[in-house]
């Protein structure tokens, strides 16, 4: 029996990777796909809290409102990654220090 | 020296003012002519001469009457009115005609004697300003004036002792004759200030004449007490002190005589002028001016000093062999006589001497003059490496000169002082007064007469050494160069006229119709004091016979050891030979123990300034630089440390944290991570 | 216009031509410099000529007898509760002054003539001069304390350049030298100014006043204030008016110099080029013992009496240790430097004596030796500027080369010896004659320090015959030989035309010594009168 402990652990696990990839991929991509990852787990965590709403099945919907979302905002982060590609030569992260003093 | 009223008579002043005036007059007309000018001698003559002249006026009128005083405002100082004025007794007139009457032939003798000179119109330039001097020096009523003049009167000398100024030696004796007579002139000043003080006047008729002030003023109680005011009474003795020095300067008294032989470097005409007949009688005429000043007591001092001086330089010049040297010498030793006669109160002789002396010592050196010119005549012609002065080349003289040997023996006599000659008169005047002041004092001072009647055979010696080594015998420069030629002779008129002059003038009968009493001279009889004694005593007799007697075997004696017995001398390295003729060692002992001190004191004094003065300025300059500097570095390292130290702290942390905003957005993201976790667990753990 | 006031400010107008002028007719400044001097010397001489004798025009201490008078207030503030401040352009001159200003004036007249050895930066050279010049006659008219120190102070600036930038091999040592002696003086006379400042009332306006006139009332001192005379008031445990007074004449003596301030002078001189130390020698020293005379002895008369001692031993100290040092020298001009603090040392000597015969005295020697140290520091100018070295020893026989120099050089050696024709003589002889007198008349010196003085005349004697001597008899022979033969010609007319009248002035003065006395006397006399009352 899957009990809500594990798809707990999955999520948590899937957030970690992600984490992790943010901070040391060397690939605005990969950055990218990390922040897919740590969405993804935050989706996977409404819909396992889900069963505590059986009626609206708000957590479903949360899920499938995220995801929506997660499609748009990686749309939007993709063309900025495009335009940083196109002014920097690159999409390493840590060859962009504009923010730096 | 009357107590009579004093009278004015515009003519005689006016003579007398141009009697002074006429030589200056003469100097400022020379000094403008170019320097060989010939007519310069001329000048200067003629201007003499005039002022003989009107001496003699002057003194026709003036002498054995009442004194003769003028007087007009000079300047004002303070609520003192200083005068300048004439003032013309006894004494005084009788040195205005003197001094005119030396420097007449001197003047005419010097036209030729210093024909050849490149500077001709400046010696005579010099010549009148001393005679200017000299004449003012005698007539002046005030004691400012009369410093004045005094002091002018060695500046003259000066200008004429270093006329020959290239030579070393000339300029080496011109400069100690003033500075030596710079010594008596303080002393004289000093005098005169001390005078002042108490007297509150500078006028020699108010001070020593008609008020006598001096006179009257008296020493009580350690107090010097006049009409006027009161010092104390050590002023008074340094009054009388430094008119000493003054005198002993200018009249080359011992401890300070040492100028005049060195002065003999000046033109020899100069010598006879100014350095045996009248600038060196101004100490005497000094005394007589002032004579009032000195007490008993410090009369003897002088009576001592003069007697000592006369031996002393009688010694000296037994065996000097420079011409002039000895007559120098003799000059000093008469001198002595003069101080010796001012000391034992035979005021009259003292003075009558200074007159005498005046024209025989200066007829010896113009003949010393007249030698010397020819020894030089021959020693060009034949080019010869001789010194011209020294008596050891002459002898044989008198045929060669005749004249001159004739006018020599005259001087000689007079100098030695032979009966017939003036000399006779006024030495015996003074040996006989000196045996009678003598009387009834101490044996000790008993010595005083008896010293200057043996100085006065010394003389009989050492003048017939001279005589008998230049006029007798051979020629002894023949022996060593016996191939040169002798073209001399006694020179033209200016030399003769002026040498026959003088020669007549040192006979008796200018003074006396009596050639053997001193007492008879007019001009003694003038200058007597008032408490003469008349010729009563044994002295009078026997001491005239006394001296000449032996002066006579003395005068043989000399002749005996220099002519006839040519090789023999005294032997030349006993003490006293070697004492006589380094001149009692006085220059050596003067240079080691005056000039070189007062030298290392000059050192001194400069080093001090250098190192104490100068050198607590500087170490305060150090110091204040040293403070300067701990200051400078308290700035730099202690306030100015803290603020940067401050800065620093500030500037670190900045720099620690900007580390963080490196642009990495991961890194951000990175770090927020951390810190969330951070605060996670501390919530936890806390 | 008053004279006095054009006497002053000449040199400033021509100092504004020059200003103008481009650098192109530099040639002309020295003709421009010269002509203001002589106007100067012409005005002065008009001041002196028509300056009135007598006891009604003596001066000293009351303001009505001063002469060429102009009094303009200048500086007035209203301090509200402090009082007025009130400062007087206030010039004026008594007996004491006017012979000073002709003697400066044509001291000055020299110097331009001198200043032709001027070769760089000739703009400067002569603004500063014509500064220098402006200030030194201020000096001595001024009658306002305040203005006295400003000229005091202004005198200082262009002399420092003068020296610094003109002189020798070591000048900037002997300007700073120079510079900070004096500056040392004048900062405390500044304290005791504003103390006098504080003390003293205006007895017309009563407000605190600056006049020098009226510093001498001892009535004019506010009650318990510093410097009064009745309230014995003390600074750091001693007497207040002693201190002031001490302080005044450590300033002024620092000028004169006396024995032992006197080391920057040696330096200054042998630093500075010929005008600056004619300038120097002849005028400036001047100043300081005009100063203990108005200043010091007129506003603290009593502790000048009882402290009367102490000056006349520095006097004579000052005059045997100047001739004793002059007697070590072998710089010529040193020598004469020397010289000048021995000759000076009678200033001091007859001013400390308190009588009419010192006192007249040791302004006729401030006179004097203005002319005659100016006319050696000239000589000496003459030779070194022609070979650029004035080593005694280094030369030999001069008097053959050199004829006239020779001549001038014993005419100036013989006159400050003290020979009697000059006035040196007059000058010195009085000067003892007071000191003498002083124990008989007023009891302030001892005997002895006249007879001591004197002997300053025979140290004298001494080292200007040994120079004579050495330098400028026997036969030619010099160190730099042939070269030097070439160089060493004589006088030339101007050099003539500049010592001349110097000659000229001392000889006069030695002959007739009225010119100065005549003028001085009655305030001579008004000043011994003013101490005795005291």
């Amino acid at each position: 029996m899957i009990t809500l402990t594990d798809f707990l652990l999955v999520g948590a696990l899937l957030f970690c990777t992600g984490m992790y990839m943010i901070v040391s991929k060397r690939n605005s991509i990969q950055v990218l796909i990390g922040i897919e990852l740590m969405l993804n787990a935050a989706i996977l965590n409404l819909v396992a809290f889900g069963k505590y709403d059986k009626l609206n099945n708000g957590g479903q919907v949360f899920a499938l409102f995220a995801i929506v979302l997660a499609a748009a905002t990686t749309a939007v982060a993709l063309a900025i990654v495009l335009n940083v590609y196109r002014r920097y030569k690159t999409i390493d992260p840590d060859e962009i220090k504009n923010l730096r003093d | 020296m009357g107590t009579a009223l004093l009278h004015t008579d515009p003519t005689i002043i006016s003579y007398t003012i141009a009697a002074v005036a006429l030589p200056l007059f003469a100097a400022l007309i020379n000094f403008c002519l170019p320097v060989k000018s010939k007519a310069a001698g001329w000048i200067s003559t003629l201007t003499i001469l005039v002022g003989c002249v009107l001496s003699a006026m002057v003194f026709a009128a003036v002498w054995n009457r009442q004194p003769l005083h003028t007087q007009t405002l000079w300047f004002t100082i303070g609520n003192t009115k200083v005068f300048a004025g004439i003032l013309l007794n006894n004494l005084s007139a009788m040195m205005l005609l003197l001094v005119s009457l030396i420097a007449l032939p001197v003047h005419i003798y010097s036209t030729a004697y210093m024909k050849h000179d490149d500077r001709y119109s400046r010696y005579f330039t010099y010549l009148s300003f001393f005679c200017f001097s000299m004449l003012g020096l005698v007539v002046v009523d005030s004691l400012v004036l009369f410093y004045a003049f005094w002091e002018l009167v060695g500046f003259s000398s000066y200008l004429l002792i270093g006329f020959w100024f290239t030579r070393d030696k000339a300029v080496q004796a011109n400069k100690k004759a003033f500075i030596m007579n710079r010594i008596g002139d303080i002393g004289l000043l000093s005098a005169i200030i001390i005078l002042f003080a108490q007297f509150h006047t500078f006028d020699i008729a108010t001070l020593f004449i008609n008020d006598n002030l001096v006179f009257k003023s008296a020493i009580h109680d350690g107090l010097w007490i006049s009409a006027s005011g009161q010092i104390p009474a050590v002023w008074q003795y340094v009054a009388c002190i430094g008119v000493f020095m003054a005198v002993a300067v200018k009249s080359a008294q011992f401890p300070l005589h040492t100028w005049l032989p060195d002065a003999m470097e000046g033109p020899t005409s100069v010598s006879a002028l100014i350095h045996a007949a009248t600038m060196v009688a101004a100490g005497v005429f000094l005394l007589g001016r002032v004579y009032p000043l000195f007490t008993d007591s410090e009369l003897t001092v002088l009576a001592v000093i003069g007697c000592f001086t006369a031996f002393m330089a009688a010694t000296i010049a037994l065996t000097q062999n420079d011409l002039k040297r000895v007559l120098a010498y003799s000059t000093i030793s008469q001198l002595g006589y003069m101080i010796l006669a001012m000391g034992v109160g035979a005021y009259g002789s003292s003075l009558f001497h200074l007159a005498t002396h005046a024209f025989f010592k200066c007829l010896l050196f113009l003949v010393a003059g007249v030698v010397i010119h020819e020894m030089q005549h021959i020693r060009e012609e034949n080019d010869l490496d001789i010194d011209p002065q020294n008596i050891q080349y002459m002898g044989g003289l008198r045929k060669k000169l005749p004249l001159t040997f004739i006018v020599a023996i005259v001087g000689s006599l007079a100098l030695i002082g032979i009966p017939l000659t003036s000399g006779y008169l006024s030495k015996d005047g003074i040996l006989i007064q000196a045996f009678e002041w003598s009387e009834g004092r101490s044996a000790w001072l008993k010595l005083i007469p008896a010293g200057a009647l043996f100085t006065s055979w010394l003389t009989a010696f050492y003048v017939s050494r001279l005589i008998v080594k230049v006029f007798f015998g051979e020629f002894r420069l023949l022996k060593h160069h016996p191939d040169i030629k002798l073209h001399i002779s006694d020179g033209g008129w200016q030399y003769r006229v002026p040498l026959i002059l003088l020669a007549v003038c040192s006979l008796f009968p200018l003074f006396s119709l009596n050639p053997f009493f001193y007492e008879k001279a007019w001009l003694f009889e003038s200058l007597k004091p008032a408490e003469f004694m008349a010729r009563e005593n044994i002295y009078h007799t026997i001491i005239p016979i006394g001296v000449n007697i032996l002066s006579v075997f003395v005068m043989y004696a000399a002749y005996a050891i220099y002519v006839k017995r040519n090789t023999f001398s005294f032997p030349q390295t006993g003490f006293f030979y070697r004492l006589s003729y380094n001149q009692w060692y006085l220059d050596k002992i003067y240079k080691k123990v005056i000039v070189k001190p007062i030298l290392g004191l000059g050192k001194t004094c400069f080093w001090f300034d250098r190192n104490i003065i100068d050198g607590l300025i500087h170490s305060i300059e150090r110091l204040s630089r040293k403070v300067a500097d701990l200051t400078a570095w308290c700035d730099k390292y202690i306030v100015d440390g803290f603020l940067h130290l401050m800065a620093a702290l500030v500037q670190s942390i900045g720099n620690f944290a900007r580390k963080f905003q490196n642009g990495k957005v991961q890194y951000y993201l990175y770090s927020m991570l951390l810190i969330v976790l951070v605060l996670f667990i501390l919530k936890i753990l806390i | 216009m008053n004279l006095l006031t054009l006497l002053i400010f000449i040199p400033v107008l021509f100092a504004l031509v020059i200003v103008l002028l481009p650098s192109s007719v530099r040639g002309s400044f020295k003709y421009i410099t010269l002509l203001a001097t002589l106007l100067q010397l012409g005005i002065s001489i008009a001041i002196y000529l028509n300056f009135k004798t007598g006891a009604a025009t003596a001066g000293i201490n009351h303001e009505d007898q001063f002469q060429f008078v102009q009094k303009l207030p200048w500086i007035a503030l209203n301090l509200g509760s402090m009082g007025k401040m009130q400062i007087d352009y206030f010039v004026g001159i008594d007996g004491i002054s006017v012979t000073l200003l002709v003697m400066s004036a044509l001291v000055m007249v020299v110097a331009t003539l001198a200043s032709w050895e001027i070769k760089s930066n000739l703009k400067g050279f002569f603004l500063l001069f014509l500064l220098l010049d402006m200030a030194v006659m201020g000096v001595f008219c001024a009658l306002d304390f305040f203005l006295f120190y400003l000229f005091y102070e202004l005198m200082l600036l262009p002399l420092y350049f003068l020296i610094g930038m003109w002189g020798g091999v070591r000048r900037e040592y002997a300007a700073i030298k120079f510079f900070l002696y004096t500056l040392f003086g004048s900062v405390f006379m500044l304290l005791v100014m504003v103390g006098l400042y504080l003390s003293v009332n205006d007895p017309a306006t009563g407000s605190h006043t600056f006049n020098i006139i009226q510093m001498m009332n001892p009535a004019n001192y506010a009650q318990g204030s510093v410097f009064s005379v009745a309230a014995h008031q003390t600074i750091l445990g001693m007497p207040a008016r002693t201190v002031g007074f001490v302080v005044l004449f450590i300033a002024f003596a620092i000028k004169v110099p006396v024995v032992p301030l006197h080391t920057w002078l040696p330096d200054a001189h042998v630093e500075a080029p010929t005008p600056v130390s004619i300038i120097l020698a002849g005028v400036l020293l001047k100043i300081g013992g005009y100063g203990i005379i108005r200043i010091c002895l007129g506003i603290f008369p009593e502790i000048a009496s009882s402290g009367a001692f102490w000056l006349g031993l520095i006097g004579v100290v000052s005059i045997l240790y100047g001739a004793c040092n002059a007697l070590a020298q072998r710089d010529l001009k040193r020598m004469i430097a020397y010289s000048s603090v021995s000759h000076m040392g009678f200033v001091l000597l007859g001013i400390a004596s308190q009588t009419a015969e010192g006192v007249s005295g040791a302004v006729m020697q401030m006179i004097s030796h203005g002319f005659l140290s100016s006319m050696l520091f000239f000589l000496v100018g003459v030779v070194y500027n022609r070979v650029h070295d004035r080593d005694i020893y280094h030369f030999r026989g001069l008097g053959t080369q050199m004829p006239q120099y020779t001549a001038f050089v014993m005419v100036a050696f013989f006159a400050s010896l003290g020979l009697p024709g000059f006035s040196a003589f007059v000058a010195e002889a009085f000067t003892l004659a007071g000191t003498f007198k002083s124990p008989t008349v007023n009891g302030l010196l001892p005997y002895w320090m006249a007879v001591c003085g004197s002997v300053g005349i025979l140290l004298g004697a001494a080292y200007f015959l040994w120079t004579l001597q050495r330098m400028f008899f026997g036969k030619v022979s010099l160190k730099g030989g042939e070269v030097w033969k070439i160089a060493l010609t004589d006088v030339s007319i101007r050099e003539k035309l500049a010592l001349i009248p110097l000659a000229a002035a001392a000889l006069a003065l030695g002959l007739m010594p009225s010119l100065v006395f005549g003028k001085i006397n009655d305030s001579v006399l008004a000043l011994i009168q003013f101490l005795q009352a005291k």
